[in-house]
């Protein structure tokens, strides 16, 4: 079914400017955050489609690296927002400019 | 039958996804997306690709989205997602450039996608379950063979977010010693 092949494709391009726009939209460092995941899901999904239309099994080793990643940047990213949060008692990130010079 | 399942599958994802970007309450944003990352799992049935749906599952709607609404929990953010006026042209140019992006990206895919044929998938299951091997072994052979060296540095890479994860999560005071609960509450 390459009509499957070519939407997901399409939903892959979706789901990355949903993601994109949440990043250029959103103030909450956690929704930022929540954005950033749904571009990593873009990605999975265009994985898995090629490794479908291509026959090839090594797509999804590579969604499972995508996941390690996203699940290590996941740790370490919400323990900066809690120190972040500590510091200024908010997360919004337009007013976390220590390092703006 | 599979098309209207899989287009049905395509509309709630994109309504789950917009339900990520628009909702002002974060913990309704997180749990959109946790029905974001349940349709994926969903299509990636369709694809006949079962194990990564079930990690899609575990991993992700599981373990990620479980950290995230534990942080939102433990920060208490009970304030909306409002727009003051100095962030509205960063709105406006933002919004301008993720959907050039869009159009670029459909406009390559329409040309990329002109000439596809019979997803070759099925095929390769085929061959597969004639030879009695599942699919599953095929990949964890070729995760401890082909892929060593990147499996090997995601060991190290979750060792060292670990660690970081803990640094910074970590209370201290000027001079760098801990602050235990029983201090902060007394």
């Amino acid at each position: 079914m390459q009509e499957i092949f070519v939407s997901n494709l399409v939903l892959s391009a979706l789901l990355f400017t949903i993601g994109i726009l949440g990043v250029m939209w959103k103030r909450n460092a956690i929704s930022l955050f929540m954005s950033v995941e749904l571009m990593l899901n873009a990605a999975n999904l265009a994985f898995v489609s090629f490794a479908y239309q291509m026959g090839l099994l090594s797509g999804g080793i590579l969604v499972l690296f995508i996941m390690t990643v996203a699940a290590a940047e996941a740790g370490v990213g919400l323990a900066i927002f809690i120190s972040m949060f500590r510091a200024k008692r908010h997360i919004r990130v337009d007013e976390h400019d220590m390092l703006h010079g | 039958m599979e098309l209207i399942i899989y287009y049905t599958l395509f509309a709630i994802t994109v309504g789950f996804a917009l339900g990520v970007l628009l909702n002002k309450n974060t913990v309704k944003s997180a749990m959109s997306l946790v029905g974001v990352m349940i349709c994926l799992a969903a299509n990636f049935l369709l694809m006949r690709q079962e194990f990564v749906a079930f990690i899609q599952i575990i991993v992700y709607a599981g373990a990620i989205m479980v950290l995230f609404l534990f942080v939102i929990m433990l920060l208490n953010l009970r304030e909306r997602e409002t727009t003051p006026w100095y962030l509205r042209s960063t709105r406006f140019w933002g919004g301008a450039l993720g959907l050039t992006f869009f159009f670029v990206m459909a406009w390559g895919l329409q040309v990329f996608s002109a000439g596809t044929t019979e997803p070759a998938m099925a095929a390769v299951q085929a061959d597969l379950a004639a030879r009695n091997t599942p699919e599953i072994t095929v990949l964890s052979t070729k995760m401890i063979t082909h892929y060593i060296v990147p499996f090997l540095l995601t060991s190290v890479l979750l060792l060292v977010a670990v660690i970081g994860a803990i640094v910074m999560a970590r209370r201290q005071d000027e001079d760098g010693n801990e602050i235990l609960v029983e201090d902060e509450v007394a």
